[in-house]
């Protein structure tokens, strides 16, 4: 008696359980249930479909590479009966077990710790974004505009007092010019 | 009045599809026609004359599993998407049993292979040795991505 896996779905077939499709090149295909088969035939890729083992396994969803995964194969190889071979692997399949499942649901919980950690960054992210539902940007408006007003004010007093713009006849200049009198002079009669 | 009042059939059902998904009409697994491209990829392109196959057998795509009637329709064939289509889909490993058994948990995930797809030589390029290769695709912009795929599993 042996434990089949699905070929789609990679879940266990008891004896007397699914149905199996042996293709003309003699490759056995074993299905659990119809559901699998149905899929099969209509040439579904389980490594796409999302509720296989092999998806979620590609996917990162599940643990996928670990040494405890080495001990249930397939060997092909007939092992004689002893009661103590027998009492043994039984004992060490349970340890195993509890091994293997101890190590899965660590690997969950970590991915959902980060997921944890995503989910506040992006709720930061968020707030960030809509502060203005949060906080107003009006608010504080009016005061800040007054003290903008009175800094352009101060400097505008600033430039009056600085710049003293004095007017002279172009005609009269060119004329001075003519003489030859420079730039200078012209500055210096000026003062 | 006596006139049949015919309902109007809002779906037309799947018997167009179940008749595709028969056994009797299966077509080639995407893993046989991985072997084909593999092994025998130079026998399938040029074939002996069988009068049964559509173009007496001289036009096959390998990676369709397809005979047509001549070369013109198989140069259009190859310009078409199904044909792209299925060359993105052999660009992955194909899925075996033996995936199938790893992803129960029977030995540890290993996660399948890119390859390099390109459509097949014509006949006077492969009578010449030209072969379809199926090569390891091995490109700088997929490193990152494994490596991401890496840390994920570490995490």
């Amino acid at each position: 008696m042996r434990i089949e896996t699905c070929y789609f779905c990679s879940s266990k077939i008891y004896p007397g359980h699914g149905i199996q499709f042996v293709r003309n090149d003699c490759k056995i295909f074993r299905f659990c249930r119809s559901k699998c088969h149905r899929a099969f035939k209509r040439k579904k890729n389980p490594r796409k479909v999302r509720w296989t083992k092999a998806c979620r396994k590609a996917a990162g969803k599940e643990l996928a590479i670990d040494p405890s995964f080495e001990f249930e194969k397939r060997r092909n190889v007939p092992v004689k009966y002893s009661r103590e071979a027998w009492q043994k692997t039984l004992d060490a399949i349970k340890k195993v077990t509890e091994i293997k499942e101890r190590r899965q649901d660590n690997f969950v919980m970590q991915r959902l710790r980060k997921g944890r950690e995503v989910e506040i960054q992006m709720d930061v992210k968020d707030v960030q974004r809509n502060i203005s539902l949060i906080r107003s940007p009006a608010a504080g408006l009016k005061e800040r505009r007054a003290k903008e007003e009175e800094q352009e004010a101060a400097l505008m007093d600033e430039d009056l007092a600085e710049e003293e713009i004095s007017y002279v006849d172009a005609r009269e200049l060119e004329k001075k010019l003519e003489e030859g009198a420079t730039m200078e002079d012209i500055e210096m009669m000026k003062a | 009045m006596g006139m049949v009042q015919k309902r109007k059939k809002m779906h037309s059902g799947d018997t167009h599809l179940r008749r595709r998904w028969r056994v009797r009409s299966r077509r080639r697994d995407l893993d046989q026609i991985d072997e084909d491209l593999r092994t025998q990829s130079a026998e399938l392109i040029n074939q002996k004359v069988d009068i049964d196959q559509p173009g007496f057998a001289q036009f096959y795509c390998v990676h369709c599993a397809k005979y047509f009637i001549d070369d013109h329709a198989m140069q259009a064939h190859f310009r078409t998407k199904v044909h792209k289509r299925r060359l993105k889909a052999l660009e992955m490993e194909p899925y075996t049993v033996e995936e199938a058994e790893r992803a129960a948990g029977q030995g540890s995930y290993k996660a399948p292979k890119k390859r390099v797809m390109e459509t097949q030589p014509s006949k006077e390029e492969v009578k010449k040795g030209k072969r379809v290769l199926v090569q390891e695709k091995l490109e700088e912009d997929e490193a990152p991505k494994s490596k991401r795929k890496a840390q994920k599993m570490e995490t």
